[in-house]
């Protein structure tokens, strides 16, 4: 019988699932919303990305499984679980060997991390103590203009001039962007100074594990567009996009050390 | 607090435990006895300080608990120093009250000894109390921060500050302090000696001390202390006295250079508590002292009796670790916790290392010059006011006459002087390949950050850089 390997990324806001097969290719994935359980949120997101596998029924039958995000001690059907720094920038490594400094920006943290040749991780840095920089503070944005993540990082790249938001708390920048609002400024150019706040936190963290080229972003706000627009002139550096969606980086990360520890258990 | 789980001990640990527990209890009794039991349960109430020295003894099983033999036994020597010092420092303060002296860190007591005052570094409390009883010192930190003192700065200061605002310290005859470490630091003798209404010295350490006419400069200013004390107080120096003391001292950093030299070995014959408890106590707060030296040379015999046997002081020693900044007072078990966790085997810190230990004591001058270097170019004045380079060369010398494998900066958020190094000490980590792990943490007030986030901080390093 094939053998699969997975990994399950439980974050604050979304479940993803990667799974590969023997020779290391990806075979399926999944997103899904995080549910208040977090192992309920594993089993769903896990049988999610089972189902698009033809040869698997059940999580049971997956060879090897590593648990990881917030949640991952919440994993009991995992094999183990291991820390999802190591596990964006495993997955980081095996999409593009030559990176070498991670940005991931996940619904309640940021992280910044160092990269050895190797791929392993030379040293990190990372937020998880303010909400402003992270997915959550984009979510309370958008909810302050009732538009997707999407069609807001789109309005930020239309913006003609550049709004500073000047409040550090993600409460307090909320009541400055409604104040902003009933000022009349452009809500693209609001868009475009919400987008500056959060790439000038970015760039005190990644400063911390130095900006060694080649940089990428993970995590869920990789998708955000004007973030990543902005991102690039703040730091100054090439942002290199992956061939992999930002957002299952860890899931990958995870689950390719499932297939390189179930090879060290077998040998 | 946080105690290991204690493994099953043999007879020989069994008798170790029991007989430094009885000696330590043996000394904090003899304090009772010596002044009086009823004046001393009197003063328990004066100065609620007294209560949490009195545990004192508490420490003997949280850093002996889980080690073991000869390791074990160099740790109960650690501990008994730290009782010894307790006892010594509580008793100078109800002996010689007329001879008290409030001194800062940065003030060599050496000066003090040789005029026959009784030195009182007034940090001692705010460094020791957090070790026995974690949260004893929020109570004066909060004191000196509803009097208006800034939140953001040490709180050891603050503690120091807390104490004298509660009016539970007692009144010395003089006071001296100095430009050092920090401005914090500085400041909160202005408050203090207001506080105390005791006469003050302050002590001007030259900020490029690499020249000799800096050395001359503080020479200067230690001949300036010295007169001034013998015009403020009953102090008199008396130089064979003092030479006594600093050669005494000699004795024990001698032997303190032996252990460093065999700590150097792999694996280590002594890590742990035993490296820089003994240290810093005797190098620092009480120098010059027999018991020091007594203490030192026992320290020394195991690690060189390990040595001979080829022991590893941690057992199954993996890691190897340099630690930076003073240690973790609200979490000072943290190396009995990561040796155990992880293998990681503790050998040298910040306080205990010394560029210039040993002082020349063929003349006055000489003396003086000594004290003047060890003041200048020892921890804390030349890490913290000096240059950058300072800082860096002393860690990576460490690094390689120890051959370490990471640096754990005890990176305390109230000193902004070390905060500022940090961005350069990362990049210069970097380029040797050298992880760091830089604990956010706040030296005094576990309010801020809790041992349990210090663990979680260790555990996210070592699993994530170090591979543990």
């Amino acid at each position: 019988m094939a053998r699969y390997f997975a990994g399950c990324d439980i974050g604050s806001t979304t479940g993803k699932a990667v799974i590969l097969d023997e020779s290391g290719s990806v075979k399926a994935t999944a997103i899904i919303k995080s549910k208040i359980d977090p192992c309920e949120t594993g089993k769903t997101v896990l049988m999610k990305a089972i189902d698009k596998v033809k040869e698997l029924s059940e999580i049971e039958e997956l060879t090897y499984l590593i648990g990881t995000g917030y949640g991952r001690n919440e994993v009991p059907f995992a094999n183990t679980n291991i820390s999802e720094i190591t596990c964006h920038a495993t997955g980081a490594h095996f999409v593009n060997p030559n990176i070498r400094t991670i940005i991931d920006i996940g619904g309640q943290d940021v992280k910044a991390i160092g990269l050895q040749e190797n791929g392993k991780v030379r040293e990190f840095a990372m937020n998880e103590k303010c909400a402003a920089g992270t997915g959550r503070f984009f979510e309370m944005m958008c909810n302050i203009f009732d538009i997707s993540l999407t069609d807001f990082s789109e309005l930020s790249l239309n913006s003609t001039k550049t709004v500073p938001i000047t409040s550090q708390c993600s409460v307090f920048a909320e009541s400055e962007v409604i104040t902003l609002i009933s000022k009349r400024e452009q809500p693209a150019d609001i868009a475009a100074g919400i987008q500056l706040s959060v790439a000038k936190r970015v760039f005190t963290l990644a400063r911390k594990v130095g900006l060694q080229p080649k940089l990428t972003v993970t995590g869920g706000c990789s998708r955000n567009a004007g973030l990543i627009e902005t991102l690039k002139k703040v730091l100054r550096i090439d942002i290199v996009p992956l061939d992999f969606d930002g957002q299952l980086i860890g899931a990958l990360g995870a689950a390719v050390l499932a297939k390189q520890n179930s090879v060290k258990i077998a040998s | 607090m946080t105690h290991q789980q204690n493994p099953l001990q043999s007879i020989n640990d069994v008798h170790t435990h029991f007989r430094y527990w009885s000696e330590n209890w043996a000394k904090i009794g003899w304090l009772g006895l010596k002044n009086n039991p009823v004046f001393m349960l009197k003063q328990l109430k004066k100065y609620p300080w007294l209560n949490s020295l009195m545990k004192a003894n508490e420490l003997l099983n949280m850093y002996t608990g889980t080690r073991k033999g000869l390791y074990k036994k160099a740790n109960s020597i650690a501990v008994s120093s730290l009782v010894s010092s307790i006892v010594d420092m509580v008793d100078g303060i109800y002996n010689h009250a007329d001879k008290l002296i409030l001194h800062e860190d940065l003030v060599p007591p050496e000066i003090l000894y040789g005029m026959g005052l009784q030195p009182w570094m007034a940090e001692f409390l705010g460094i020791v109390i957090p070790f026995l009883d974690t949260e004893v010192m929020e109570r004066y930190i909060d004191r000196a921060e509803n009097e208006g003192i800034p939140a953001d700065i040490c709180s050891l200061p603050k503690s120091t500050m807390g104490l004298a605002l509660s009016n539970e310290m007692p009144k010395p005859r003089a006071i001296v302090a100095s430009n050092m470490p920090c401005d914090g630091g500085m400041t909160s003798y202005t408050l203090i000696q207001k506080k105390l209404q005791a006469p003050i010295f302050r002590l001007d350490i030259p900020y490029n001390f690499y020249n000799e006419k800096a050395i001359q400069y503080f020479v200067g200013e230690l001949r300036k202390l010295i007169k001034w004390l013998e015009e403020h107080t009953p102090g008199k120096m008396d130089w064979d006295r003092m030479k006594e003391i600093c050669e005494e001292r000699n004795r024990m950093v001698e032997l303190q250079l032996e252990i460093w030299e065999l700590a150097k070995m792999k694996p280590s014959p002594m890590a742990g508590e035993a490296m820089y408890l003994p240290g810093m106590l005797y190098g620092i707060a009480l120098p010059g002292q027999k018991r020091g030296t007594n203490a030192m040379k026992k320290i020394l015999n195991i690690a060189k009796k390990m040595y001979e046997d080829n022991q590893s002081a941690v057992p199954d020693e993996k890691y190897r670790v340099i630690l930076w900044n003073p240690p973790t007072l609200i979490f000072p078990d943290l190396f009995v916790w990561a040796e155990q966790k992880y293998g990681v085997a503790m050998l040298m810190d910040m306080l205990s290392f010394n560029r210039h230990p040993l002082i020349d004591t063929s003349s006055h001058d000489n003396i003086l010059r000594g004290l003047a270097q060890i003041i200048m170019q020892g921890p804390m004045a030349r890490h913290t006011r000096g240059p950058a380079e300072n800082f860096f060369s002393d860690i990576f010398y460490l690094h390689e006459a120890y051959d370490i494998d990471m640096i754990w900066m005890a990176g305390h958020i109230g000193c902004k002087n070390t905060q500022a190094l940090m961005g350069m000490f990362r990049e210069k980590c970097r380029d040797r390949n050298l992880p760091l792990l830089n604990i956010n943490y706040d030296l005094s007030d576990s309010r801020i950050v809790p041992p349990a986030n210090i663990k979680k901080q260790v555990d996210e390093f070592m699993e994530t850089v170090m591979q543990a």
